[in-house]
């Protein structure tokens, strides 16, 4: 299931185990750093974040403190669906750290850890270290979050010691929360589809219960978690699955973030021709809660089928499925029997001139249901790795 | 009699009469020709026969015979004449004659007729070796305990194996049994298929239904339904056709029409068998190449049958070896035979005209979209709900889309069950006559598309759609400027193969127990599935691992099915060529390089194939051949550094070894196994025991070819060009007693490299990982490819490739490793061939120079419009490609352009074809950076055809694999002084200051817009303006047009001065000056030891 993020973290030159070596300097880190907790003010940050760095261009992070300050009530406090006190928070992606600031700003029952991950060495010197040797209740681990090893490590290492483990049908874990800014790249787009996937097999966070996540992230990546069945040519795998697992809302109504120039670094400046519309700088950013369903469609096991028939059906989205189910495999057309057979109650049934963007997550369920039972179904967990 | 006049209707014993009668007059050479023309001839008989419906089997078992040696001289003229007559019935009547001849001729059998027929000796091997289910049953011929040898005899008779069948009856005859084979091809394969179906049935296997059936039984099925369909769908298409008048769209049906609808049926059904796992797919097929291949093949079969039709006569071999070719009447005399040759063809060539690619791919697509739908497979398996066994009728092929490197592919794949039978069972039903040898040389080369196969044509170069090289092409061969050539080609096809038959049963052997041995794939692959971590649910880190490494064992699976389908082809051809002399004809990609048009089983192939083969014929080995035996077979196994001598000393002390490995190659100590191209070792190791243990070796019949490789020959071309010293020391063109190896040298800086690496502690865990790894096999092909332009991701790639086979490193490692170590190795290269740098700069530079240019009577259409039309004309005018001339006078055009596709409806997907006739802008850094490369393949070509030209004339033979020549073990000697002498004739004709004077006088004219030329361009055209040649060097630029082109300038569209949109330069002002040439005489090499060894 990670294998499109194995092949990505390829790409990435460093070396998590190295890191890992550098971290045990950082905790004993230089007391003469500054001790000034207040960021520097969000027009002096194009010189002193370079944009033209991969790493800053490539994350947009909240800036504005007062935005920051939005966002952070948005995700814990009020009637939001993942509100709650005494909170252990892990933050990936702060970026020079306004959404943390903010997030300790808030009244202090809310939040009682803030773990943060973050690996670039600029906004871990300037900006970071200096908030953890402030407040007690930071701790900066200098990983990226996008390293499945930064949480085996958090755990190996005891930092979430405290944290219960919460049966999935006792409600949305009261401790755990997960914030973090997505990259504005593939990858994050990868990052929000893996976290996700993370929810049915109950791995990742999800292992102590229903873990509430709060994103800061792209309209357009965003769109297509939400795109709801047929309205929109966003609908697509993503959509499907984030329908079957989790409950997803605006945290804040968009507006409050635009324009992108008030509230984001690094602000836009000169034409961007290179990159996709969605990938630019100036592409509005929404904040968003995620909550995990009690009552899981996608039941353990079968997420390789759900992605291998997602994924061979969203190739042909404006198909109906009765034509486009062949590309399930050969003989996949005696699927169609069973989505229709007569003996079954209408809602164990599928019409199959719908278009494959217009199916519904109950729809969904029981194509791949049928998908399941089929003895010539291919063994979708070799095709899924050769695809 | 036999006219019936008499209301006699004549029978078998009429003509039994009729044809003794001609063969006494026959064999009375001495009688008067009047008498000869009294009596009707063979043809005219078989005429009648078929005429009156008398089965010729009754004819030519008539009692009329009495002697035997009669009958069988009658049934070979009857063959003889019905293959030159063109009978529409042809195949059947080959087959009846066949049979009669063979049951004829029952005692004669070759004693080791069993031998002949290895199906059915082998194929109950297989049983035991798999798991000995019954399922594997009906893969054989025979059921286990049937007695063999009369089994095999009854098949033999009956087995309707175009060559086996058709060698009995016409054995006399290669040319008749040649065009059999290509004239009849599928009406052949038909038959065999029906038969096939037959004995299986009579076996009582038959009946089993689909379910169990074997490949054979599937395709049978498939044709008898895809037939039937195809005659009304044809007859209806022309119906629509006709009441749809459509002027918009060129009509399907008359293309459809062609071809009997049973040819078009088998023409798919083979096409889409043996399609199966190309261009990347497992499985499966790209569906564009599916069709327009099934679309290009019923084109191929159309102009057989046409040149069958037309009866267009093979010239015959002419004596070639009188004249030296190099001679101006040699050459006059070339062209004169070729010009004679070609005229006679002219007048029957209407028909030869091409099909467009778009009439290709709807002719295909309406063959296959029927295909799939009557096609299919029975599948069973268990209902894990019910416990239930479950049957289920699905397509034996189906159309799905695929995401390959993010773009969209339709595909078209098998059925897995189908798929599966294909790494097993017998292929040669799926394989056109075009992918097999010839049974007599090849055709000569007369034009650029006629050579080679007898019916099946095939353009001498593979120049990729390219329009303009086709061009080039053509007016060079109408000029006469490619009889050498052509000439060389006809060299290469000339050399007489056969198979090597004690290598073939140790292959069989092997295939048949399923083993991986050699480069033989086994049929279950050993490695066993990664196991599934504990933590595989919990720990995405782990699940991450493991599904690496599970993808690794899913990519090795796929890859292991695909070997034992390509294997299976080579080991099916050489046992169907097992009894004959085979020839492969030639033909070259653009740059000039040579390959054997047959792609399964050819010299170019991998070590197996080549272990396979060996020249038919033999010459006495000689004292020094037996020398050159023993190095050859030192460099096989892999022990080619060493000097001759050391060479030679090595092999003689594995003296036991070899003989160990000839005598016992599967029971004994296996040493030839541990060779770097363990087949090839075999073969030689049998040929060295056989020689030595032969009364007298020095006259011992070798028929083994020996090789001489050239030493990184991409880099001896360069040092050649350019005079480099340092550089010819390097690949053994100077002369040293050692031979040098860059390799090594390589793979021990970077290994000093690493341990700096460990030392600082940079990048420590790769270092360390690897250190004391990097052997000259890790480095050689990075090494190699440097001078081809391979760039970081290819040589990642390499390395990561040899590091996996050495095994010592972890999936999940592989990829960063062997980033590291790329770059260490390009690096290392570095700095080591200077020499060539200078050469590729220059080659690179005038390219990128050439693709920027426009000629002349296109800069006026380019310089209208506002400056930022302009800058958009001027780049699509841009459509110059880099064009030269090989020293042998073939014109090679690159073909690198931006790739415009046509979009072409069909029945089961949009699909996009190029369209070679559209003009587009060329791509310039393709050219640029593909020109050097492309460039030295034209030379190492060129050098390979002159060796080859002189070889024939010294008669001495020939074969080749680019830069690897090889002659028989006596011939060595002389083979070698041919290689230098030629290497020095090519060198010294100042190759580039040609190709400067060919850029100077081609591109005259042309003109260069200032703008496009980047500053990094700009400064360089300066420094070598202001440098080299200042009398030449008047830099004139010129203004075009210049009234109306400011309105337009507030904006730098491109990031150029808009006032350089209209500003022009010469082309050949601003090409660069060649690089100044060193000292080294390329005449040293005459002495060099190592140049070619």
């Amino acid at each position: 299931m990670s294998l499109a993020l194995s092949c990505l973290r390829r790409r990435l030159s460093k070396s998590p185990n190295t890191i890992i070596a550098r971290s045990s300097i950082r905790h004993n880190h230089d007391s003469s750093a500054s001790s000034n907790t207040s960021l520097p003010a969000h027009a002096e940050w194009r010189s002193i974040f370079n944009p033209a760095k991969a790493s800053v261009r490539d994350r947009v992070s909240l800036a504005n403190p007062h935005t920051a300050r939005l966002v952070a009530e948005s995700f814990l406090t009020g009637d939001s669906i993942t509100a709650g006190s005494g909170k252990v928070v892990i933050e990936a992606f702060p970026g020079p750290g306004a959404l943390s600031r903010a997030l300790l700003e808030l009244d202090s029952s809310r939040i009682r850890k803030l773990i943060i991950l973050e690996d670039n060495e600029q906004y871990l010197e300037i900006t970071l270290q200096p908030l953890e040797a402030l407040d007690p209740r930071v701790k900066i681990i200098p990983m990226t979050g996008y390293a499945w090893e930064a949480y085996t490590y958090l755990e190996d290492e005891g930092f979430l010691d405290e944290v219960e483990t919460v049966p999935w049908e006792n409600g949305v874990h009261p401790q755990l929360h997960f914030i973090t800014h997505i990259p504005h790249t593939i990858i994050g787009e990868q990052i929000v589809a893996q976290l996700f996937r993370n929810i049915p097999e109950r791995t990742w966070l999800f292992k102590y219960g229903r873990v509430p996540m709060s994103f800061v992230l792209g309209q357009w990546i965003w769109d297509r978690v939400a795109a709801p069945p047929g309205t929109s040519n966003a609908r697509c795998k993503v959509s499907v699955v984030a329908e079957a697992t989790a409950r997803t809302e605006y945290s804040l109504p968009p507006h409050n973030l635009l324009p992108y120039d008030d509230h984001f670094h690094p602000r836009t400046r000169g034409a961007q021709v290179n990159r996709p519309e969605s990938r630019r700088l100036g592409h509005p950013l929404v904040a968003a809660n995620v909550v995990p369903y009690e009552r899981q469609i996608i039941s353990p096991g079968h997420l390789d089928q759900w992605d291998y028939c997602l994924r061979r059906l969203f190739v042909r989205k404006s198909t109906p499925l009765k034509n486009a189910i062949t590309t399930l495999g050969p003989g996949a057309e005696s699927l169609l029997k069973t989505l229709t057979d007569q003996s079954l109650p209408p809602e164990q049934r599928v019409d199959i001139a719908t278009q494959i963007r217009k199916l519904n997550v109950s729809d969904w369920a029981l194509i791949i249901r049928a998908f399941d039972y089929w003895p010539f179904a291919p063994d979708v967990r070799l095709l899924c790795l050769l695809d | 009699m036999e006219e019936g006049e008499n209301n006699v209707r004549p029978n078998a014993n009429t003509f039994a009469n009729m044809l003794l009668l001609w063969l006494r007059v026959e064999k009375q050479e001495t009688g008067p020709i009047a008498e000869m023309t009294l009596v009707p001839k063979p043809l005219s008989l078989l005429r009648r026969i078929v005429d009156y419906d008398i089965p010729v089997t009754l004819v030519v078992s008539d009692k009329a015979f009495v002697k035997s040696e009669d009958a069988a001289e009658v049934i070979k003229a009857l063959s003889r004449a019905a293959v030159d007559a063109n009978l529409p019935n042809l195949s059947k009547v080959i087959m009846e004659l066949g049979t009669a001849e063979a049951l004829g001729c029952q005692l004669e059998e070759e004693p080791d007729v069993p031998e002949a027929m290895p199906v059915t000796k082998t194929k109950p091997k297989v049983k035991h070796a798999v798991d000995g289910s019954v399922s594997d049953v009906e893969v054989t011929d025979a059921p286990e305990g049937v007695t063999e040898i009369p089994f095999n005899l009854f098949t033999l008779r009956k087995h309707l194996s175009e060559v086996i069948l058709a060698r009995r009856v016409l054995s006399g005859d290669n040319l008749a049994r040649q065009k059999l084979l290509e004239a009849s091809v599928y009406d052949v394969a038909v038959e065999r298929l029906k038969h096939q179906v037959q004995t299986l049935e009579g076996l009582g296997l038959g009946n089993k239904g689909l379910e169990h059936a074997d490949l054979r039984a599937w395709m049978w099925n498939w044709h008898q339904k895809l037939q039937v369909r195809l005659k009304w769908e044809v007859a209806d298409l022309v119906s629509q056709e006709e009441k749809h008048d459509d002027r918009t769209k060129e009509r399907l049906a008359p293309f459809l029409s062609l071809i009997k609808p049973e040819n078009l049926s088998l023409i798919t059904i083979l096409e889409l068998m043996h399609l199966h796992g190309s261009g990347g797919i497992s499985e499966g097929m790209k569906t564009a190449r599916a069709l327009l291949s099934v679309g290009r093949a019923v084109e191929i079969e159309y102009k057989a049958q046409m040149c069958k039709m037309n009866n267009i006569s093979i010239p015959s071999k002419g004596t070639h070896n009188d004249l030296s070719f190099f001679s101006n009447l040699g050459y006059r005399d070339l062209h004169a035979r070729r010009v004679a040759a070609r005229k006679f063809m002219e007048d029957s060539e209407e028909w030869t005209s091409e099909w467009s690619q778009t009439i290709r791919v709807r002719v295909g697509s309406f063959l296959v979209d029927a295909l799939m739908d009557v096609a299919t497979v029975t599948r069973t398996a268990v209902d894990r709900r019910t416990g239930e066994k479950v049957s289920e009728e699905q397509p034996a092929f189906y159309h799905a889309y695929e995401y390959i490197r993010g773009h969209k592919l339709g595909i078209i794949k098998l059925n897995p069950v189908v798929s599966d039978r294909m790494a097993k069972e017998s292929l040669r039903e799926a394989l056109h006559p075009r992918h097999l040898p010839m049974l007599v040389q090849p055709k000569r080369w007369i034009s650029y598309n006629d050579g080679g196969y007898l019916y099946n044509k095939a353009p001498v170069m593979r120049y990729k759609d390219s329009q303009e090289q086709l061009t080039y092409l053509k007016e060079a061969s109408n000029l006469g400027n490619l009889e050498l050539f052509y000439a060389a080609l006809d060299v290469l096809g000339s050399t007489p193969w056969k198979i090597n038959r004690e290598i073939f049963d140790v292959v069989l052997q092997v295939w048949n127990s399923g083993e991986r041995l050699g480069k033989i794939p086994p049929t279950v692959l050993e490695d066993p599935e990664p196991e599934k971590p504990e933590n595989y649910d919990s720990d995405p880190k782990a699940r991450a691992v493991y599904i690496a490494r599970q993808k690794a064992h899913l990519e090795a699976k796929a890859n292991n099915h695909s070997n034992r389908c390509s294997t299976n082809y080579k080991i099916e051809i050489a046992r169907t060529f097992l009894h004959d002399t085979f020839y492969l004809p030639h033909t070259v990609d653009f740059r000039g390089r040579a390959y054997p048009l047959p792609p399964h089983l050819n010299q170019v192939g991998d070590d197996l194939s080549r272990g396979l083969m060996k020249f038919a014929d033999g010459k006495p080995l000689t004292e020094r051949g037996l020398r050159w035996l023993k190095i050859h077979l030192a460099n096989l196994y892999g022990y080619d550094k060493g000097t001759f001598d050391e060479r030679v000393h090595f092999v003689e002390e594995h003296l036991g070894d070899i003989y160990d490995s000839a005598e016992n190659p599967l029971e004994g100590r296996g040493w030839w196994k541990n060779a770097d191209d363990p087949w090839q070792c075999l073969s030689c190791c049998m040929e060295l025991r056989a020689a030595l243990e032969s009364p007298d070796p020095a006259m011992f019949i070798s028929s083994l070819p020996v090789h001489q490789d050239g030493t990184c020959n991409g880099l001896q071309h360069y040092a050649a060009l350019g005079g480099d010293d340092r550089g010819a020391q390097q690949v053994n063109l100077g002369v040293t007693d050692r031979p040098s190896d860059v390799y090594t040298h390589v793979a021990t800086m970077v290994e000093e490299q690493m341990r700096r690496d460990i030392e600082t502690g940079t990048n420590e865990k790769w270092a360390h990982l690897l250190s004391g790894k990097i052997t000259r096999k890790v480095v050689k092909q990075t090494v190699m490819t440097t001078v081809y332009g391979v760039t970081y991701i290819g040589a990642r790639e390499q390395i990561e490739k040899r590091l996996m086979e050495q095994g010592e490193l972890v999936v999940e490692d592989a990829w960063q490793a062997a980033a590291y170590l790329a770059k260490k190795v390009l690096a290392c290269i570095g700095d080591l061939f200077t020499g060539a740098k200078g050469i590729q700069l220059w080659l690179n530079t005038s390219a990128r120079l050439i693709t920027k240019s426009i000629p002349p009577d296109r800069i006026v259409a380019a310089s209208s419009g506002t400056a930022k039309e302009k800058a958009k004309t001027l780049r699509k005018e841009q459509m110059t490609s880099v064009i030269w001339t090989t020293p042998l006078g073939l014109p090679i055009v690159q073909p690198y352009r931006a790739i415009k596709r046509k979009q072409v409806q069909t029945a089961l997907q949009s699909v996009f074809i190029s369209d070679p006739n559209s003009p587009a802008s060329v791509n310039s850094v393709k050219q640029a950076s593909a020109f050097p490369p492309n460039f030295i393949h034209s030379l190492d070509a060129t050098h390979m055809m002159m060796t080859a030209l002189e070889c024939q004339s010294r008669g001495i033979m020939f074969a080749s694999v680019h830069d690897s020549y090889w002659t028989h073990a006596c011939d060595i000697d002389e083979m070698s002084t041919i290689i230098r002498d030629t290497f020095i004739a090519l060198h010294s004709s100042d190759i580039l200051g040609k190709l400067d004077a060919e850029f100077r006088l081609r591109y005259k004219g042309y003109k260069v817009p200032l703008s496009s030329l980047s500053k990094d361009l700009q400064s360089k055209i300066m420094a070598y303006a202001s440098s080299a040649r200042p009398d030449q060097r008047q830099l004139e630029v010129s203004s075009i047009n210049s009234a109306d082109e400011m309105e337009d300038s507030d904006e730098d569209v491109y990031g150029m001065d808009p006032d350089m949109v209209t500003k022009f330069v010469n082309l050949v002002d601003i090409l660069p000056p060649l690089p100044e040439k060193g000292h080294f005489d390329v005449n040293t090499i005459k002495k060099s030891l190592y140049f070619f060894s």
